[in-house]
């Protein structure tokens, strides 16, 4: 286990050093997250709408695309020079791959989600600050949902020439309704409600995110396999 | 050939009736081949004679649709952990990320493989390979002759039991090419087993014990380098070729 947990923490280790050099996904990630919710805010009169009603749903576009621009270029790199296939002889558990590309890009989004917040905040003018903690539990839980996914769908979309259309079509759909009970919640919140009164949608979110990890762990190794 | 169909503690590579189909496409049609510690092959054949079909398989990148292999003992349907760690491929990708360094590529690769004292295990085999002056820049700024001396260093860096080496001349210029020669060298005489596929007919003699020719999905011939006339083994080797197509074409 001990082994296991060490090439998760090297392949994690590995996309994190490449990424301080490069600094390419997070750049990009980033840029677009930042550009969507400027073109909202640019298109809503906030004097007219109110900003707690459409702004959960564009912090959520912005987190979705933006990551989903994460994912494609994940495994992108991965197969650039065939490193995929490098991972794959190594004496390494097809399973410890996914987790370690998992987890990368759960960092990278996370962090690109945390940066965005106060963006979101100055542009929208809404209070997050009072239910900080609880947005953040709400944000964590629906990222887990789209990068457990989005990581085995990566995987799979890699080996077709038309990745970057087919990851976004097989992603969206399934993903819905972890988005719907984020963005469901993320708007309750910041209405005022409390996270203890939302646990149905707490619970829903928890279950996709654990039946998403179960398919992931049963398939990759089929998926990985030419 | 094994009388019980099992190896001997003396094989390192034993493969037996292993078949590879994609769809109606058969790229493997039953290969038997066998290998012992230390020896060498070299496997000849056309593009599409399913040569690097037949790498990926062993190498459990790809798994048979029906046949057995073992390397080093462990069968390949398992495809365990310690099998892998009994192999080092070198192949026409790298296998490694153009923006970190070679020090950075092998420490990675070191650390996957469990090894202990990764950084230091690293550096040696590229000291061995020649680019110790070069261990700090990003493998994206390599030769393509350096980065396959890297590619060597990253597939013996385990210290493999077996190495695959899946057309390594491929796009290397003439000095490139005897480097990469003399590496393949020093190798062999540590007693190192390997198996190259290549289509470059005289490098691909002078160092092997063994040769054999593919076409076709199938073993068209194998035997033992002494037994075979190197100065009309082009000749012969066209002619194996266009002998398995006849063969074919009749069933």
């Amino acid at each position: 286990m001990k082994a296991y947990l060490a090439q998760i923490g090297t392949i994690i280790w590995k996309d994190v050093l490449s990424e301080l050099k490069t600094k390419e996904l997070f750049a990009s990630m980033f840029i677009f997250a930042v550009l969507s919710i400027l073109i909202f805010i640019f298109s809503i009169n906030l004097s007219i709408v109110n900003a707690n009603d459409v702004g959960p749903g564009v912090l959520w576009v912005a987190f979705i695309f933006s990551g989903t621009l994460g994912l494609n270029r994940s495994f992108t790199l991965e197969k650039e020079n065939g490193c995929l296939q490098g991972m794959m002889l190594s004496p390494v558990d097809r399973t410890a791959i996914y987790f370690g590309k998992m987890i990368s890009n759960l960092l990278f989004l996370s962090i690109m989600e945390v940066l965005i917040l106060p963006v979101f905040m100055i542009f929208f003018n809404v209070d997050i600050i009072s239910v900080l903690f609880s947005l953040l539990l709400v944000i964590f839980l629906g990222s887990i949902g789209f990068c457990v996914l989005g990581t085995l769908l990566s995987s799979l979309a890699s080996n077709l020439k038309t990745r970057e259309i087919m990851l976004p079509i097989l992603l969206y759909p399934l993903v819905t309704p972890v988005v719907i009970g984020s963005v469901n919640m993320t708007s309750r919140l910041l209405a005022g409600e409390k996270l203890a009164d939302m646990t149905k949608w707490i619970g829903l979110i928890s279950c996709f995110d654990i039946v998403f990890l179960a398919v992931s762990i049963m398939t990759i190794d089929h998926i990985l396999e030419e | 050939m094994s009388e019980n169909g099992l190896p001997s503690p003396n094989h390192i590579l034993f493969v037996k009736a292993l078949r590879k189909t994609f769809g109606l496409i058969q790229a493997l049609r039953g290969i038997d081949l066998e290998l012992f510690k230390g020896e060498f092959l070299t496997i000849f054949g056309p593009n599409g004679a399913g040569k690097t079909t037949l790498i990926k398989i062993l190498s459990s990148l790809a798994k048979p649709t029906s046949g057995t292999a073992y390397i080093a003992g462990f069968n390949i349907e398992d495809a365990n952990p310690q099998m892998r760690s009994q192999i080092g491929v070198i192949s026409h990708a790298s296998y490694l990320y153009d923006n970190l360094s070679a020090l950075e590529n092998l420490v990675f690769y070191a650390k996957m493989h469990r090894l202990e004292n990764p950084e230091e295990r690293a550096a040696q085999v590229i000291d061995e390979m020649g680019l110790k002056a070069r261990m700090h820049d990003p493998v994206g700024v390599f030769s393509r002759g350096m980065t396959q001396r890297l590619s060597i260093a990253r597939a013996i860096i385990n210290n493999p039991a077996i190495l695959f080496l899946d057309e390594p001349y491929t796009g290397l210029d003439q000095h490139a090419s005897e480097n990469l020669k003399e590496r393949l060298s020093v190798l062999r005489d540590a007693k190192r087993s390997i198996v190259m596929i290549t289509h470059d007919i005289p490098r691909g003699l002078e160092m092997c014990d063994r040769v054999a020719i593919m076409a076709d999905g199938k073993k068209a011939f194998m035997g033992h380098v002494d037994d075979v006339d190197k100065n009309s083994f082009e000749g012969f080797y066209y002619q194996t070729i266009a002998n398995s197509r006849v063969d074919k074409n009749r069933k």
